[in-house]
């Protein structure tokens, strides 16, 4: 029964139609007509409806269902009437025509409009009232608010009669009910249009809405890289005073926290104290002060740089650098690291460079 | 040699179980040589070498630290002394012209078969040095020896089956491919094939890590460096090459440089032969150079970057203790400095100090034109002197513009072992120097 809730309206008229032209199951149909006449008596009473009867049945020789826009629910009902007829006239009559005709005209002559069910039963939706039409027993499927009205248990489901059919015609355009919704309410197409009239369209809300994000985003990353606090160690800082620092040695305990040595050494023929970066110019590693060797050795690449930071071994393509260097106040050694003194740039020879110890 | 008394007892172990596992592929080989009945005498040379190794295993597990087998102290020795970045290089190229040069010899599988068990041998006997041992069996470079041989597994498989094709192209008979064109499947047979290698290589990585774990290593720090320092392993042919250059060379423009290589290939290579099977003789150039470059210039890097560079990458010898304090003489100087102060006996040319921008850049200029003039040479003149000369039919076939760029991609190529070799004998550091503007070559 679930299938048969998504068939539409014409096909199960194609349904119907099959159903009546084939001739595997010959009583049932006359039982279905039965039971509808039955069920239509009970409608009968109602007098004023008796003269809407022969109106649809006289249609269906004109229209086909679905050839011509979507036939109101009236003229299915009577193109579903007129087929059931049909068996009779065409040449294909089924093993026991007898016993159907009588049906078909029962449910002519009682005439039973559904239409009127219809009216009485507001509840009922198209599908059912196509299968109240063909037959109680089929009464079609079952709304949860028509459930109490149809308690009767229901038949086979029409959807295997239809795989069934020998010669099935071809069925009709499915006709979307949603069509016929929109067409009638044109007050919600306002309403769900109202961004597309605000914005443009769609496409325009949803870039609009990813550049705003991602100019967003550009902004906060911006921010990122202003932090509020910088947990650097300061750039400037003392080392103590030059008796510290003998002639020669290269002192190597700040490397830890501020990454540079302090060495007393003779450069150019000058005795000097000065403060050497501890980042290899060929990659950026750490080097390591061999004091064996007097050396410092990049475990890297194998740069190799003289005490004065010359290079002479391996890739590193200049000296190491220095930092800025000078004599505070109070007389201690204080290295300023936010300069810089490179010697392939001649800036060795800059006071700033070093001290003279 | 730092051997304390536990190292032997712990690789004693692994040592037993590695034998015995080359005695039982011995003689499974055997057997299977045996059944075959052609091959009899080697089936005997097999089953003897696998009982040799079953002996060495027993040695391995006697317990007794004296009794595993290890190679002689004095030829330990002799390697250390004479391994060097020099004869390491050179003696991979001299390899790798002898596997080439006679691979019929090499493709036949009794000779193959051979040469897997001396190295097998070979590696046993060093791994009871405790210094090889602790390079070779450190977690990060057990698959360094997978690599190698799974390389020289698979080379193996296609050069046999390259001179397989080029015998019977010789013959006039169809390659080997052809005559095999069985259809095969992509669902189920390759799919089901994958879908079992993928179970197999996951299961295999699972164990590998339960019992190979990472060697985790202290949190980093911006001012300590550990020594050694070392790339990932596949990076380490880049590492080796960054001894030779400025970053921005052998760090930024030859890896770009390689990469777009590769995506160029198709389209500089003419050759139409060699389309659908293995064949050497019809496309030697293609092979040469493509050989030279990954075996030569990539995983021959890797595998020194891997086992011989130690701490301050200074170059070690296999079963040479890692000492940071290992003195090694690498002075180098650059191309200008020899060219004007020890060739010329003058000093560099400098900018007076109040000098501008563009006198300075004047100065540079002049103090790198030999550098300017050699590089120019090479990539500017080269390349057309070589279309008229050695590379005739290339040009030829190939028109300019593809022309151009292959010959300047393995001119690229080839400024690696140029400048090794350089830096090795004339102790060259840079050819154009230009540490004003971090420009160096």
């Amino acid at each position: 029964m679930a299938e048969k809730k998504k068939m539409s309206v014409a096909d199960i008229l194609a349904a119907a139609r099959a159903d009546k032209q084939s001739a595997t199951e010959p009583e049932k149909p006359v039982i279905e007509s039965e039971a509808v006449a039955s069920d239509v008596s009970d409608n009968s009473a109602d007098e004023s409806m008796a003269s809407e009867v022969p109106e649809p049945v006289a249609k269906p020789s004109v229209s086909k269902p679905g050839s011509s826009g979507r036939p109101s629910v009236q003229e299915m009902l009577a193109m579903a009437r007129a087929n059931k007829a049909k068996p009779s006239e065409g040449p294909k009559a089924t093993p026991k025509p007898a016993a159907k005709q009588p049906a078909a005209k029962k449910t002519a002559t009682a005439k039973p409009s559904p239409v009127d069910g219809a009216k009485k039963n507001v509840q009922r939706d198209t599908a059912s009232i196509l299968a109240a039409a063909r037959g109680g027993a089929k009464p079609g499927p079952v709304s949860k608010a028509e459930a109490p009205a149809f308690s009767k248990p229901t038949a086979k489901p029409i959807a295997r009669k239809v795989a069934k059919t020998p010669s099935r015609p071809v069925p009709p355009r499915p006709v979307r009910p949603k069509q016929e919704k929109a067409s009638k309410t044109a007050a919600a197409d306002d309403r769900r249009g109202f961004l597309s009239y605000t914005v443009g369209s769609f496409m325009a809300v949803g870039f609009t809405a990813l550049s705003a994000t991602t100019g967003l985003f550009s902004l906060g990353l911006a921010r990122f890289f202003f932090p509020n606090v910088l947990a650097e160690p300061p750039s400037r800082f003392k080392v103590g005073s030059k008796e510290g620092f003998p002639s020669g040695v290269v002192e190597t305990k700040f490397v830890a926290q501020y990454g540079v040595w302090v060495v007393n050494a003779d450069f150019e023929g000058i005795q000097q104290i000065y403060a050497l970066k501890t980042v290899c110019t060929h990659l950026g590693c750490t080097p390591n002060w061999l004091e064996a060797e007097q050396k410092f050795k990049c475990p890297c690449h194998g740069s190799g740089f003289y005490k004065d930071g010359i290079n002479f071994e391996g890739p590193a393509p200049r000296p190491l650098e220095r930092y800025a260097i000078s004599i505070a106040g109070d007389g201690q050694l204080e290295v300023d690291k936010s300069k810089s003194f490179q010697e392939e740039l001649g800036q060795w020879n800059d006071p700033a460079s070093y001290v003279t110890a | 040699m730092h051997s304390n008394g536990f190292f032997l007892n712990d690789v004693a172990g692994f040592l037993g179980g590695y034998y015995a596992f080359i005695a039982i592929m011995n003689g499974i080989a055997a057997l299977v040589l045996w059944r075959k009945k052609d091959a009899t005498t080697w089936a005997f040379v097999w089953s003897v070498f696998a009982g040799i190794m079953m002996i060495f295993a027993s040695l391995a597990l006697s317990g007794s630290k004296s009794m595993v087998p290890i190679l002689p102290e004095a030829i330990r020795g002799l390697v250390n002394n004479l391994s060097g970045p020099v004869l390491y290089t050179l003696g991979t190229t001299a390899i790798l012209v002898v596997l080439y040069v006679f691979r019929k010899f090499f493709v036949q599988p009794m000779v193959a078969w051979t040469v897997l068990n001396v190295s097998l041998l070979l590696l046993g006997l060093s791994m009871a040095d405790e210094n090889f041992a602790a390079i070779v069996m450190k977690p990060d470079n057990v698959p360094i020896v997978g690599l190698v041989y799974l390389l020289a597994f698979f080379t193996w498989v296609a050069t046999k089956q390259a001179v397989v094709n080029d015998e019977r192209i010789k013959q006039g008979l169809p390659v080997i491919e052809k005559v095999n064109d069985e259809k095969v499947l992509v669902w189920p047979d390759l799919v089901y094939t994958e879908l079992i290698c993928m179970i197999a290589v996951s299961a295999l990585l699972l164990v590998w890590a339960i019992f190979l774990p990472a060697p985790l290593e202290e949190p980093a720090s911006s001012v300590k460096t550990p020594n050694p320092s070392k790339a990932p392993w596949y990076f380490l042919g880049l590492q080796e090459m960054l001894v030779y250059f400025d970053p921005w060379y052998a760090g930024v423009v030859l890896p770009s440089l390689v990469v777009f290589g590769l995506m160029a290939m198709p389209y500089l290579d003419f050759n139409k032969k060699g389309n659908g099977y293995y064949s050497i003789e019809e496309r030697k150039f293609s092979y040469l150079v493509w050989q030279f470059g990954f075996f030569e210039l990539w995983i021959t890097l890797i595998i020194l970057g891997t086992f011989l560079r130690g701490p301050n990458w200074n170059f070690f010898g296999p079963f040479e203790y890692w000492t940071p304090y290992k003195v090694e003489v690498l002075n180098n100087v650059d191309l200008p400095q020899m060219f004007w102060v020890q060739w010329l006996n003058q000093p560099l040319p400098r900018a007076p100090q109040d000098a501008g921008l563009l006198s300075q850049i004047g100065y540079i200029l002049m103090r790198e034109s030999p550098g300017l003039l050699v590089m120019g040479v090479y990539l500017v003149a080269l390349p057309p002197l070589m279309a008229v000369t050695i590379f005739r039919g290339f040009y030829a076939k190939m028109g300019f513009i593809r022309y151009m760029v292959m010959s300047n991609l393995m001119l690229l190529m080839l400024t690696l072992p140029l400048k090794m070799a350089l830096r090795w004998t004339l102790n060259l550091k840079y050819i154009i120097s230009i540490p004003e503007f971090s420009l160096n070559f």
